[in-house]
């Protein structure tokens, strides 16, 4: 018993015994635990809503470049407004300049452009085909024309890389003379079109949504175009795809200094389709401002719930509090009793919805065919686990707060 | 019993208090509970305070614990001064030196024996494996050791006071204080929980104060106090 004195004498001469909290911590963190275990019905909601909500943020802004890309993509068939067109103006009736190979190269590499296709073109060209003479707009373009325009075939094949690089004398035809020459875009398929003396096998019928505005042209690979017709002209005209609408602005700015770094830029023009950029950018600024709010709202609903939650938690267990204390409980005890419980609530909900994240973004990868970018990922997994700890902090404190400091006499006669 | 203890002129005071008093603020009027209180209690004493409704046996046992301060006077624990404790120094102090039984056998909803035995020794810092030990030591003296993994809600009363008093033992504290120990359990429960008392206060030198209306359980102590208007007689 004298030993019993001694101890408490030197326990209060020496309070701070580091390694007797930290075991005290650990213990009172596995109780707390076992608390939220024990009543976890009691805060499935809780952690359904904050789940939902990091599991959206997770998905949505590291699955958010992508999404902007497709859905930029969509809407670009309506109106390319990340299309832009750097041309050279005429001087008369005479071209002075045209986009050199170097200066293409040079476009590409320009950051946020995804795709760049120069355009080699020939008015009014004509061709014969079982004696009738057919007049139709002649084009020369390379593989990434299609993907500038997010053109697709409507029959057959549209030409790739290789015909291109290997000179090939296939062609594409525009639906509108599919019909007029051969009666229907199948039949197209497999004829033969003779212009300027070579002949040209129809491999693919263009479709698109914006195919209907080139229903009168024929398209050749870009090298054969440059190698067997006469008259052609020279690249004046060039179609940059942007990855999405925030890069159309920087990118339409570096094109001159990019072009001038190359060669004589002199007539050159800028033209890009502002009007249905802004249009494109207000839709979606509303779209994110709504998946956004809808997120920050369950989250603060969590937030909310879990502080409801334990504000009544200690409510209801005012005389658990003063029977703890009564046992030696310190008033800190109690606060990180409730304090972990709260932490404990929000991090299995952030765990919970970290794995629903990444199923949304592997989901999301899956429909969008991408590969997500682990790195943002990761990024987002951490933020979720901050957010958790802030949220489980913020929503647990006042409530520790308040259990840390009740009176023990008065907890022990709560009824 | 041991009669030397009975008597209560034997071993070293444990609990000291002199001239306690006790006043409530009630607007303009100062209602005095506890009137100039002095008690002294030895090691391996039993102390029963008895007295009826409104006497002011609770908020003495309140000051014991150190729950409520005193209004003046002094309490001394082994010879040392408690009520200059601090906060924290008062909840190292209750489970440093004291074990409380209530009446209402307060256990911890939804958990096992064991976990109710092993709180106060999570607050001492006690390390984990120690704790099986004790745990199993304490419910050795109530004769609960086969019931250490049981939900403590499909107890009976009477287990329920006994786990209460080996959870008050388990910290190895120089007094227990009991508040109405009997007061919800059958006459039989009663005797046997009573024997544990005596037993435990004769075994380990511990000082014990019980308040009850019961002259049964005053009868198993060995010395009884009445309260009647906040004066402590006996």
């Amino acid at each position: 018993m004298a030993n019993k004195h001694s101890r408490l004498a030197a326990y209060l001469a020496h309070r701070s015994r580091r390694g007797t909290t930290w075991l005290r911590m650990r213990d009172i963190m596995r109780v707390s635990i076992r608390e939220v275990l024990r009543k976890r019905r009691r805060y499935i909601g809780v952690i359904a809503a904050i789940a939902l909500g990091t599991a959206g943020f997770i998905t949505i802004v590291t699955m958010g470049r992508d999404l902007k890309t497709n859905f930029n993509n969509d809407l670009d068939m309506l109106g390319g407004a990340t299309i832009i067109n750097p041309y050279f103006e005429q001087d008369g009736a005479e071209r002075l300049e045209w986009f050199r190979d170097r200066t293409l190269t040079s476009l590409a590499r320009i950051p946020g452009v995804m795709e760049v296709s120069s355009v080699l073109t020939k008015p009014r060209a004509i061709t014969t085909f079982q004696d009738r003479i057919f007049g139709f707009n002649l084009v020369g373009v390379d593989a990434a024309y299609w993907r500038v325009f997010s053109f697709n075939a409507a029959a057959g094949r549209l030409f790739d890389d290789t015909d291109v690089a290997e000179g090939a004398r296939v062609c594409v035809v525009g639906t509108l003379l599919a019909r007029t020459i051969f009666g229907g875009d199948q039949e197209a398929l497999g004829q033969i079109l003779s212009i300027d003396d070579n002949l040209y096998q129809v491999v693919g019928v263009l479709g698109g949504v914006r195919a209907g505005d080139r229903g009168q042209f024929i398209f050749l690979p870009y090298t054969t175009a440059r190698a067997r017709v006469v008259d052609i002209s020279q690249p004046y005209s060039v179609y940059i795809r942007c990855a999405t609408w925030d890069d159309v602005a920087p990118v339409a700015a570096a094109v001159k200094n990019v072009v001038e770094a190359n060669q004589i830029a002199k007539g050159l023009r800028v033209n890009v389709a502002w009007e249905p950029l802004k249009q494109v950018q207000r839709i979606f600024w509303w779209v994110s401002l709504f998946i956004y709010s809808s997120i920050v709202a369950t989250l603060i609903l969590g937030g909310l719930g879990i502080w409801n939650i334990m504000m009544a938690a200690v409510v209801s267990r005012t005389r658990e509090i003063g029977l703890k204390k009564a046992m030696g409980a310190l008033d800190n005890d109690i606060f990180f009793q409730f304090l972990f419980e709260s932490l404990c609530v929000t991090m299995t909900a952030s765990l919970l919805g970290i794995g629903l994240g990444r199923v949304g973004v592997e989901y999301m990868s899956h429909m969008l065919g991408s590969r997500p970018p682990e790195g943002l990922f990761l990024v987002c997994l951490l933020s979720g686990l901050l957010f958790a700890v802030v949220i489980g902090v913020g929503a647990g404190m006042y409530p520790s707060i308040r259990a840390s400091r009740m009176q023990v006499v008065e907890a022990m006669r709560y009824e | 019993m041991n009669s030397a203890t009975r008597n209560g002129g034997q071993g070293d005071l444990v609990i000291e208090i002199s001239d306690l008093t006790k006043n409530y603020q009630n607007g303009d009027e100062t209602i005095r509970v506890l009137k100039s209180v002095n008690l002294h209690v030895r090691r391996g004493e039993m102390v029963a305070v008895m007295g009826p409704s409104g006497s002011g046996k609770s908020t003495l046992l309140f000051v014991l614990g150190l729950f409520l301060p005193p209004s003046s006077g002094s309490y001394l624990v082994s010879g040392r001064d408690v009520l200059s404790l601090t906060r924290d120094e008062q909840a190292i102090f209750r489970r440093e030196m004291m074990g409380f039984v209530f009446q209402s056998c307060d256990l911890l909803e939804n958990s096992t024996v064991y976990e109710n035995l092993e709180l106060p020794l999570v607050y001492a810092g006690v390390k984990r494996r120690e704790r099986p030990d004790r745990i199993r030591d304490a419910l050795s003296r109530v004769n609960l050791e086969h019931r250490i993994h049981q939900p403590s809600n499909r107890l009976s009363g009477g287990e329920r006071q006994r786990v209460s008093i080996a959870r008050a033992l388990v910290n190895e504290p120089e007094f227990i204080l009991a508040d109405e120990p009997t007061g919800q359990l059958d006459r039989e429960n009663s005797l046997r929980v009573l024997d544990y008392f005596n037993k435990i206060t004769e075994g380990s030198n511990m000082a014990m104060v019980v308040v009850t209306h019961d002259t049964t359980t005053a009868e198993h102590c060995n010395r009884t106090c009445v309260l009647t208007d906040g004066v402590l007689n006996g």
